[in-house]
């Protein structure tokens, strides 16, 4: 179909359109008019990303500029999946006959999804097809064996080399596959190629990394214009991916490993000093030169890369101690022997980065100039040195990141170094962590760089968070609900057993035999009732396996057991996947089955139980965070002074958004129907709730507040009697599927122009 | 609940609630010789103040409307059904959201089902499957006297629930009944559930897979929620599959069932089908045995080919396979063939010269 919001004409893929799209829409427009930053929240399964590919591709083609759009999403499926609308899109654009010439749009990811190397790509793990493929791309690599012969080049990357980027790949729109089809069909390296055609694209599609870690943005991000359009999309988590993305640990194992590294360092740079001693002297007036000069060197070498580093620290020189490779070599050594003397303490020791500069200066007389270029200068080395197995210096390459970081930032970051496990286990593991407390830092230059930054997701309740976590205005922040012909879903808050004891995973109560009767009389009488797929979602592992344990013995288990099967989350990936994939078919071939699983792990993001593989999910407790932990309690103090966000505002904004990712796993779209029932006391609340995003808020009434297990049971089948009848779609029309005429009535503007003259309009512009 | 209506200009003069009047229920009878009702399912206040129980009841009468307006088209229908009834009779029977459970609801609304069934579809034959306990047992075996499977029905409804249906089991056991029937029949299976859960054997997709070679319909009507792989089955065999709300709507859900479904575009073919139409034998001083229960009676009909006499119309000859039917039963069921038209509804008695109705001579008002 085709509408107007304001005069710019869209065209989207379906026959009708859903009233909360196009206010979408509207909102999206609004962001990308001002050139300014928004965040959306919309429910999940109301189709997010058509709606953003739609408005912004229409935008795209219809005024100059013709800004870029750069969609940034999670998982590798996600944005598989974001390419095919965007493909499907297109298609659907040409049949209404817009022009859009040489339209260009296309996907990224790492090298293990896209190597077509016969060899290579039969790797299993990302960092040896890495490694594998520098081996036999790195530039020093390929000029040795112009002169030497014998050594193996990949042909698929020196195709890439013999031609321009324009003549790489015809324009159109490339999913992942179809990007290595054509490689494979060309003989070109597809991850290459997709790197070198960047800054051709209208659309690109990749992984957040690739835009907020600095480490990667660098080499992939660093060309687009400032009024490229930047979208993050399920970005309800951003805050978290950019303070990973600045913290390092560091542990006893690193440093043994580090010093392994440096001593290989220190032989090859002795070896090349017999060999070549000229190498290492060019390197040395290039460091005297300056940095920059010494980046320029070619986007493909550069392979240790290095942590964000402020402009002006680039243009300075590299301090004259470690410009020489063994002097620079011996500094590394000095490093790690004063990180190993601070391993040897016993007990806990927190500290801002410059008490811990102050403290590496009068006990190893070592700098902050030159541990700030440390990371900068290992990477030169190893390029000097021609290594290419990179994945042994990767433990030297983290040690060389902590110090640039730590000695970069005086502000945002901790040291904290932690001899034990836990507090109550006394196994020895000391770790020392370099922890990012500011979410701002990584994403500060996006902000900055881009006129337009799109923060959107499913759940992004409270939304004045966001902006004062990652320190940005946003123009436009807008939250929308989902329109329904028929209530679908059906948020139901237990706070009450069947012997009316208030249930709730407070810690006082939390193991008391009475909390955990209810939670099991709950599931057990949601097996009996709900058909299909159950997901059970607890705050953490440890609780989870301490009450699955008092289960077991009090025979919860054995009456769950009865109706459904039984399956459990563990921390370890394979095994979890043997979980679900099991649980997947209980679920078709009617047998049933529950699923325990973990606010915060792997299940609860990215995977979704629609339809029959989830009619219910059940969130016991609130999922709180480890308050207990000191990078967290230290983040909660830097977030109290540099924010002014209260502990418990944070606490609780943090607990309720991975709930309500959790109960939204349920719902993919407006055929699904599922029940979310959230079983603790404290949900019944109006400040835990008024944190639930507004499409889950607004269904919550009073008669599904503050039910004991029995009314609510009585709930659930009613909900499920009524979702199971036979649903009539031309009730939808008009209310939650408007054609053109509906959004005449509301105000808009349909497609009023007859097909004509639009076509015309169109082939002006396009 | 329904109040008892009380003359509002007296009450205040005489309120006399012990008084005969007072208890007096909406059918003039009292209150405790009622029929039990569910007064909470009845009256039903959402959060925002609306009474359920009046939209329901709107809801009810365009059922009723729909269910009047039928599909008139002429299309070809499978007038010689043979089909299996499945119940459930696991533990999940004995809920009880249906008064007062669900077994002896559904087991109610079953003999019904039974004798409508063959009321319409009197050239058609059924049998009967129960489930329990991961087990499928028959019931009856394939006939067209409805007091055989009433019986049996009736027998069962007292019978223990016990352990977990199973689907596969049950089917299995229905199509290998199913596989004698003639090809120009229609084979189908109708399944009464209860439980969200079935306890199978094996692969059940093997067993959809076998049903759809044999050309099996599949409908349900379930009695708690949707569940995925029986609404597949369903789907995917050509059948329906409904869930019933409330004892009400189990009996819609059901008795939608019992029209002839049309043949699949494939299967539209014509065939010759040998019948006889049997005599009525003369009464005799003397009883003579029947063929069908060896029994000695005194009528019966004789088959045309063989001469063997039966009790009862229609059947098949148990001596030479004949099928035995009369010409009012094909009548019967070829009415589901060339369905009459609906009736038009005219607003308002303006439009009607007559003031009253031409059969039945009952006078019109704006109420009817």
């Amino acid at each position: 179909m085709r509408f107007f919001i304001d005069d710019l004409p869209v065209i989207f893929p379906y026959d009708y359109v859903y009233p909360e799209q196009y206010q979408y829409m509207c909102a999206l427009k609004r962001s990308l008019d001002s050139k300014g930053h928004g965040m959306l929240e919309m429910p999940s399964g109301t189709g997010k990303t058509i709606s953003l590919l739609s408005l912004i591709i229409a935008y795209q083609q219809f005024y100059p500029g013709r800004r870029k759009l750069v969609y940034c999403s999670r998982t590798v499926p996600e944005i598989d999946k974001a390419l095919s609308e965007l493909k499907r899109l297109m298609q659907y654009r040409q049949s209404q006959g817009c022009g859009d010439e040489n339209f260009f749009g296309l996907g990224l990811t790492s090298r293990k999804n896209l190597c077509v190397h016969p060899r290579v790509s039969k790797e299993r793990k990302g960092a040896v097809v890495d490694a594998r493929c520098r081996e036999m791309t790195a530039s020093w690599v390929r000029a040795k064996a112009k002169t030497e012969g014998d050594i193996e080049l990949c042909d698929f990357y020196e195709k890439i080399q013999t031609l321009e980027a324009a003549d790489l790949i015809p324009t159109g729109v490339y999913t992942l596959e179809d990007l290595t089809d054509y490689g494979k069909d060309n003989g070109m390296c597809p991850y290459y190629l997709a790197r070198r055609v960047i800054p051709l694209a209208d659309v690109i599609i990749y992984s957040f990394h690739y835009m907020l870690d600095p480490k990667v943005a660098e080499l992939v991000s660093k060309e687009f214009e400032k009024d490229s359009i930047v979208v993050f999309d399920e970005a309800h988590n951003i805050d978290s991916i950019c303070i990973d993305s600045l913290s390092i640990d560091i542990n006893q194992r690193t440093l043994r490993a580090s010093t392994a590294s440096v001593e290989r360092l220190g032989e090859r740079v002795e070896e090349m000093k017999n060999q070549n001693s000229e190498k290492l002297r060019d390197e040395y007036d290039r460091l005297v030169e300056g940095l920059r000069d010494a980046l320029a060197a070619r986007d493909e070498d550069l392979v240790l890369t290095n942590p964000i580093l402020p402009d002006h620290v680039l243009r300075e020189a590299i301090p004259g101690n470690i410009r020489k490779a063994d002097h620079f070599v011996r500094f590394l050594k000095r490093f790690i022997e004063y990180l190993k003397a601070r391993m040897r303490v016993m007990h806990v020791v927190a500290e801002t980065t410059p008490s811990f500069l102050k403290h590496i200066r009068e006990v190893t007389y070592i700098e902050r100039k030159p541990l700030r270029f440390c990371a900068e200068r290992l990477a030169s080395l190893v390029r000097t040195l021609e290594i290419t197995d990179l994945e042994e210096y990767g433990a030297l390459a983290k040690v060389a990141g902590f110090a640039t970081l730590c000695s970069t930032y005086d502000a945002g970051f901790m040291v904290l170094f932690e001899p034990y496990e836990s507090d109550q286990n006394r196994v020895l593991n000391p770790v020392l962590h370099l922890a990012c407390l500011d979410a701002a830092i990584a994403i500060k230059p996006v902000f900055q760089r881009f006129n337009t930054v799109i923060i959107t997701s499913g759940t992004l309740s409270p939304m004045e968070m966001y902006p004062r976590m990652l320190e940005f205005a946003p123009v436009v922040q807008e939250s929308f609900t989902m329109t329904l012909a028929r209530q679908c879903f059906a948020p139901l808050v237990v706070t009450r057993g069947g012997d009316q004891v208030t249930v709730s995973s407070k810690f006082e109560v939390r193991n008391d035999p009475a909390v955990v009767r209810n939670y099991g009389n709950l599931l057990i009488e949601m097996a009996r009732v709900v058909p299909d797929g159950i997901v059970a979602f607890f705050p953490s592992y440890l609780y989870m396996e301490s009450i699955v344990a008092m289960w077991n013995e009090n025979g919860v288990l054995k009456d769950v057991w009865r109706h459904k099967l039984i399956f459990v989350e563990t921390p370890d990936a394979a095994e979890t996947s043997v979980a679900l994939q099991n649980y997947r078919t209980a679920c078709n071939n009617g047998r049933g089955a529950v699923l325990l699983s973990v606010a915060r792990g792997k299940v609860s993001e990215g995977i979704d139980f629609d339809h029959n593989y989830g009619r219910a999910v059940v969130m016991f407790g609130i999922p709180y965070q480890y308050t207990e932990s000191r990078i967290l309690k230290a983040r909660l103090e830097f977030m109290r002074e540099a924010h002014q966000i209260r502990e418990n505002d944070f606490l609780t904004f943090d607990a309720l958004r991975h709930a309500s990712q959790c109960i939204g796993r349920v719902l993919r779209g407006k055929t699904d129907y599922g029940l979310m029932v959230l079983a603790d006391k404290r949900y019944s609340r109006a400040d835990k709730r008024s944190k639930l995003p507004r499409w889950i808020n607004t269904c919550l009434t009073e008669t599904s507040l503050n039910l004991s297990t029995d009314m609510a049971i009585g709930l659930m089948r009613k909900f499920l009697k009524a979702m199971a009848q036979p649903f009539d779609m031309s009730a939808q029309l008009g209310v939650s599927m408007w054609a053109n005429e509906h959004i005449v009535q509301h105000g808009g503007r349909g497609d009023v122009v007859t097909a004509e003259s639009t076509a015309m309009e169109i082939d002006q512009v396009g | 609940m329904v109040k008892p209506a009380v003359d509002d200009d007296d009450d205040y003069i005489d309120i006399d609630d012990t008084g005969p009047e007072g208890l007096k229920g909406a059918d003039g009878g009292y209150a405790w010789e009622e029929e039990y009702k569910r007064s909470w399912d009845v009256i039903q206040e959402d959060a925002s103040g609306s009474i359920q129980s009046s939209v329901s009841g709107l809801s009810e009468l365009q059922r009723k409307r729909r269910r009047r307006l039928r599909d008139t088209e002429v299309v070809q229908r499978g007038i010689m059904r043979h089909v299996t009834v499945v119940i459930d009779q696991s533990e999940a029977m004995g809920v009880r959201d249906m008064t007062p459970t669900r077994m002896h609801a559904a087991m109610g609304l079953a003999e019904q089902f039974v004798a409508e069934f063959f009321d319409q579809n009197p050239i058609s034959q059924l049998s009967v499957v129960g489930t329990r306990d991961g087990l499928a047992e028959k019931v009856t075996e394939l006939s067209s006297n409805p007091m055989d499977h009433v019986g049996a029905l009736r027998n069962r409804a007292q019978r223990d629930l016990a352990g977990e249906p199973s689907l596969q089991n049950a089917l299995e056991l229905a199509m290998h009944g199913l596989r004698r029937a003639p090809t120009h029949g229609l084979r189908e299976i109708i399944c009464v559930f209860g439980s969200l859960t079935t306890c199978d054997p094996g692969d059940i997709e093997q067993t959809l897979q076998a049903l759809r070679h044999a050309d099996v319909r599949v409908s349900m009507v379930h009695l708690a929620a949707e569940v995925h792989v029986f609404k597949r089955i369903c789907t995917l065999t050509g059948g329906s599959f409904a869930v019933a709300a409330d004892a009400d709507n189990l009996r819609d859900a059901l008795f939608e069932l019992i029209p002839p479904p049309p043949l699949a575009a494939g299967r539209a073919t014509a065939d010759m089908v040998r019948m006889g139409f049997p005599i009525k034998a003369r009464a005799t001083d003397v009883p003579t045995p029947c063929v069908c229960h060896h029994e000695l009676s005194f009528s019966g009909y004789l088959c045309p080919r063989c001469g063997s006499k039966v009790c009862s119309l229609p059947t098949d000859c148990d001596v030479c396979g004949l099928s035995l039917v009369s010409a009012p039963h094909l009548a019967r069921s070829y009415h589901h063939l060339f369905p009459e038209e609906n009736f038009v509804e005219l607003p308002g008695t303006s439009v009607l010269s007559e003031a009253c109705c031409f059969a039945c001579g009952v006078e019109w008002n704006n109420s009817t």
